[in-house]
């Protein structure tokens, strides 16, 4: 037998990526060796390309030169970066991919990510061009943290769809989508205030499911706020279900750093929202009604 | 925050889960994954002596690291290449994971084999272990095996790169197959 067989028929396999555990995981009838491969090599390469600790990088490459001429990426960062440019502008600059200077500053990131004479806040800087070329009017460096895990997640859905699996999950580290018309999925979110607790607000069908928390840092605030430049207090966590898992990953920082405003936002993209204290007997949350991708437990649709 | 779109969610179903343990492939499994033509796997005894041990550690030091498992693949009298099987301990993890290389030492493939939060982590976390207050040894304790529908389950896995990084290294030091 190939693989561990789940109990529920399907299988999963998982390697290591992005600073984390990338699952893949199909049905029986699904999961051939080849889409597990495709699958994987699909996130490495996301894994390659946007990596801050790796010199040859398309982010290193714009660090070091975009300021200077114009840098030719591959099409996964010119997506990505197209994305965040877009949600920096409608979040009012509150999702900022610019912020690797004050992440270094914080030991978040090693000293070289930060790009010699680079400061917070210069997305406007940053112009994407025709042919996948990236320039900047200034020092730019980039980390993509808050949203490359999503899409590699969602670079693994397409390459498992491509190879013909209909039904699947692709899990990185928390940030997860399900596709396919099949069941519901049951999620669950740790609960803040003990994380080895689940809790089980929704099931979700045809979605992306990301979560943006701290459970595991001691001592260290995972969101950054572009426009204090200090390291963001995060009590509880913040999940958002969206169509997509980039854009799942990316609005969670939105919501976490100004709740108030992204409703809106959440609306604009098909996206809801919850927001858990840390004691985590209520939350809130932006879904009025169970969707055709999301389903509310009893308790919350009542 | 019962204004701008948002409302109150009641969080009454509490499913309690302490702990999550996944187990992915074999070490059979993954041996056939990285080396579908090898005939065989053959047992390649690892016995470091202090000094080797000592060497290794100053070029990586994942916790928990012992002498890892090596097979040579071979198909035939052919030599394909060497694999290994290892784990690491983390802050939250353990990790176990096997590693294919080529004939040059390159890696062909890097595979958990299984995964689950350890029981270092649940000893030094205070809040951990605060949930089980009043329970004995004689409780059960429900683990979850599907970790893959949990959404922000993010862990570190950066020991396993320690533990590639050493067993990279303990490769060059292997006997010519």
């Amino acid at each position: 037998m190939p693989f561990c067989l789940r109990p529920d028929g399907w299988i999963a396999r998982a390697q290591v990526w992005l600073g984390t555990l990338v699952e893949v995981v199909l049905p029986a009838p699904d999961a051939t060796h080849s889409r597990f491969v495709a699958a994987f090599a699909a996130i490495a390469h996301v894994h390659r390309v946007m990596s801050a600790h790796n010199e040859e990088s398309d982010l290193a490459r714009i660090g070091r030169d975009a300021h200077r001429r114009t840098v030719t990426v591959d099409p996964a960062t010119y997506a990505v970066l197209t994305l965040a440019k877009t949600l920096f502008r409608e979040s009012g600059g509150a999702f900022d991919v610019t912020i690797a200077p004050l992440l270094a500053r914080h030991g978040l990131l090693p000293e070289s990510a930060a790009a010699s004479g680079s400061r917070c806040g210069r997305m406007e800087a940053l112009r994407l061009e025709a042919g996948l070329g990236v320039r900047a009017a200034a020092p730019i460096a980039l980390d993509l943290g808050g949203i490359a895990k999503g899409h590699a997640v969602d670079c693994a859905v397409d390459a498992l769809r491509a190879a013909g699996a209909r039904r699947g999950l692709v899990n990185a580290g928390g940030d997860l989508r399900v596709f396919g018309a099949g069941d519901w999925m049951p999620v669950r979110v740790r609960r803040p205030a003990a994380p080895a607790q689940f809790l089980q607000p929704f099931d979700v069908r045809d979605a992306a499911v990301a979560t943006s928390a701290n459970y595991f840092r001691d001592g260290h605030g995972m969101l950054v706020d572009p426009c204090t430049q200090s390291l963001h207090p995060f009590p509880g966590s913040v999940t958002v279900v969206a169509p997509t898992c980039a854009l799942a990953d990316a609005l969670t920082k939105i919501v976490a750093l100004c709740p108030a405003d992204s409703a809106a936002i959440l609306t604009r993209y098909g996206a809801h929202g919850f927001v858990l204290a840390e004691d985590a007997v209520q939350g809130a949350t932006t879904c009025a009604a169970s969707t055709a991708n999301l389903r509310l437990p009893h308790a919350a649709a009542a | 925050m019962l204004h701008n779109g948002w409302r109150i969610l009641p969080l009454a179903a509490l499913a309690a889960a302490p702990a999550y343990a996944a187990e992915y492939m074999t070490v059979e499994a993954a041996q056939r994954a990285a080396f579908p033509d090898a005939s065989a796997f053959v047992p390649v005894p690892v016995n470091l002596s202090a000094d080797t041990r000592a060497r290794l550690a100053e070029i990586a030091h994942p916790p928990g690291a012992r002498d890892p498992r090596v097979w040579r693949a071979v198909s035939g009298g052919k030599w394909l290449g060497t694999f290994f099987a290892d784990a690491v301990i983390g802050k939250q993890e353990y990790i176990s994971y096997a590693l294919a290389l080529d004939t040059a030492g390159r890696v062909l493939r890097l595979d958990v084999l299984e995964y689950r939060e350890t029981h270092g982590w649940e000893i030094r976390n205070e809040r951990w272990r605060a949930q089980f207050a009043g329970k004995s040894a004689a409780d059960p304790v429900e683990v979850s095996r599907d970790i893959a529908n949990i959404s922000g389950a993010t862990l570190s896995c950066h020991h396993v790169t320690d533990g590639v990084r050493r067993l990279l290294a303990l490769n060059a030091l292997l006997p010519a197959p």
